[in-house]
């Protein structure tokens, strides 16, 4: 999933939330809102997840080349 | 006595020599003018006063060691030896070195390339390419042992939703601005990252200087991913924040730009979560009143349509369940998730207790849903057995029928309403009879209900489509 898709997602997410707190929507209406709010805020929340937290170093560049592999960085414990 | 006679060449060679043993290096102040710069790279220009002016040269080896740009008008001071140039005879200054005078070298030096990158359109404002809006992974040009990735990671290690990937580099020296050039370009070309935070603790001017080369701010400009600048203190700007997407005024504050537009995107999701479970627990109590509002006396009257309705909402919210369910179990995996991370990050990681709290919501969110739907499915039952008795279908079935006059709804309740020669429908158990009305008795002869039990039967139905759609209008 894009980035993009995250900022569209959330958007329509939020707009989802202003319609279903709006009062005169019916409840068949109110129902089709929140599942599709459910399945948004879903989106949103597996990109959000996407990524796991790591640390890492690229290495010296070798003279025939241009870096790539990484190795984890070691963080100081304070 | 006789003169010696000299050759040109010879006379001009001594007079050098004499300049060089009766003056050897010279400092001398003046203002340049006339700065050319030849293709060989060498610079020729005039040193100038009120009342006299000197030819320069000064070769290009000398002239790539400056910082600045020798430009007309520029007050300088210049350290050279005096010569004559043979071919031409004139007296010029070799010049050695130039230093500004009143400014500091590096403050004209970083004058002239902030003007230069400014006339190039590099500090426009439109250039500036916003926040992406998942910074996820950071790609970090530093030192790998300066105060400053300490600073970043510190900072970074509040969210735990990214990834960092440092490209270790030289931050001060020659060549320095060599390798951020190189590994702001790299990480603009491997597509690995979503934003670069270019960054360096404080120093003196000199320290930060290479964050004041051209070949930086160049690459930073090129770079297809947006840059954050955090070079030094608070007070110190550099060229490289000039040219970035967004400048920060420390490595600190660089990487908090970046923790808060995550935070904010994760609260802004968590908000909506929790707007949208609060928001059908509302409609869901409401719809759940009106349904109890029903079982008065005057509800069972509008109920055949209702009931449809009612049927038709249950059946999606049957659907429900699984949906929340699963949203409760992702969120369930995700904190379980969070906890394995807490052994491996035992300094750094805060539970987000904003996140717990949403999971509690939409758990008791889905429970109440769960029971509402039990809830329902009783009274349904229940509404449903009512009904059946007073179904206008079990009524008929029972032999009695509903008659009204053609072309209307109202069932009909009383002989004296009905004219001879008046057409009618009477709808039985099974299909409609046709008739002309060719007589009527008055009510209570010889009839064969003297109380209205079957009345009672037949008022209901009869009133049913009007009552129905009144209720419609009323609901939507």
């Amino acid at each position: 999933m894009s980035k993009e898709t995250f900022e569209e997602a959330l958007a329509q997410l939020e707009e989802v939330v202003a319609k279903l707190e709006d009062s005169s929507v019916g409840l068949e209406e109110a129902l089709k809102l929140f599942e599709r709010g459910v399945k948004l805020a879903r989106r949103c929340r597996t990109q959000l997840d996407s990524v796991e937290r790591r640390v890492e170093q690229l290495l010296a560049e070798s003279p025939e080349g241009e870096p790539g592999a990484t190795v984890p960085f070691e963080e100081e414990q304070e | 006595m006789s003169a010696r006679i000299w050759s040109v060449a010879e006379l001009i060679g001594e007079v050098n020599a004499a300049l060089a043993g009766g003056f050897g290096e010279v400092w001398v102040r003046g203002e340049l003018s006339g700065v050319k710069v030849a293709a060989s790279g060498h610079r020729y220009f005039q040193v100038k006063d009120a009342q006299a002016n000197l030819s320069c040269a000064m070769w290009a080896r000398s002239a790539d060691r400056l910082r600045f740009k020798l430009t007309d008008g520029l007050a300088v001071l210049l350290r050279g030896r005096l010569e004559v140039y043979p071919q031409r005879g004139a007296l010029q200054l070799i010049v050695e070195e130039a230093v500004p005078e009143g400014v500091g070298e590096l403050q004209l030096a970083f004058e002239q390339l902030k003007a230069k990158l400014a006339s190039d359109g590099l500090f426009a404002p439109e250039r500036k390419r916003p926040l992406p809006a998942l910074p996820q992974r950071l790609g970090l040009v530093t030192s790998s042992s300066g105060a400053a990735v300490r600073d970043v990671l510190k900072v970074l290690s509040r969210f735990q939703r990214l990834q960092v990937l440092l490209y270790p580099v030289r931050v001060q020296g020659r060549g320095a601005e060599g390798e951020i050039a190189r590994a702001v370009r790299w990480f603009g070309a491997s597509r690995r990252v979503d934003i670069v935070l270019v960054v360096r603790g404080g120093g003196s001017l000199e320290d930060l200087w290479a964050f004041n080369e051209e070949m930086v701010a160049r690459a930073i400009a090129a770079c297809p991913v947006p840059v954050i600048s955090g070079v030094g203190h608070e007070t110190d700007t550099t060229i490289a924040d000039f040219v970035a997407d967004l400048r920060a005024a420390t490595p600190t504050q660089a990487a908090e730009i970046v923790v808060a537009q995550l935070e904010e995107q994760d609260r802004r999701v968590s908000e909506a979560q929790e707007s949208i479970a609060a928001a059908i627990e509302r409609r869901l109590e409401r719809s759940r009143l009106r349904l109890a509002g029903l079982e008065g006396a005057r509800g069972l009257a509008r109920l055949p349509l209702r009931l449809r309705e009612l049927d038709e909402r249950l059946r999606r919210l049957a659907a429900l369940p699984p949906l929340l369910r699963a949203v409760v179990v992702a969120r369930h995996r995700r904190l379980d998730g969070a906890a394995a991370r807490l052994f491996h990050w035992p300094v750094r990681f805060g539970a987000p207790r904003r996140r717990e709290l949403v999971t509690a919501r939409i758990a008791i969110a889905g429970e109440r849903l769960r029971a509402l739907l039990r809830r329902r499915s009783v009274q349904l039952t229940g509404l449903d057995r009512a009904l059946g008795a007073l179904s206008p279908v079990a009524v008929l079935e029972r032999g009695y029928s509903i008659t009204t006059r053609e072309g209307t709804d109202a069932a009909l309740r009383d002989a004296a309403s009905v004219a001879a020669g008046e057409r009618l429908l009477t709808r039985l158990a099974r299909g409609t009879v046709r008739s002309l009305v060719v007589g009527r008795e008055p009510a209570g002869q010889g009839t064969l209900f003297d109380e209205g039990g079957p009345g009672t039967g037949n008022r209901e139905p009869g009133k049913n489509p009007t009552g129905s759609r009144g209720a419609r209008r009323r609901h939507e």
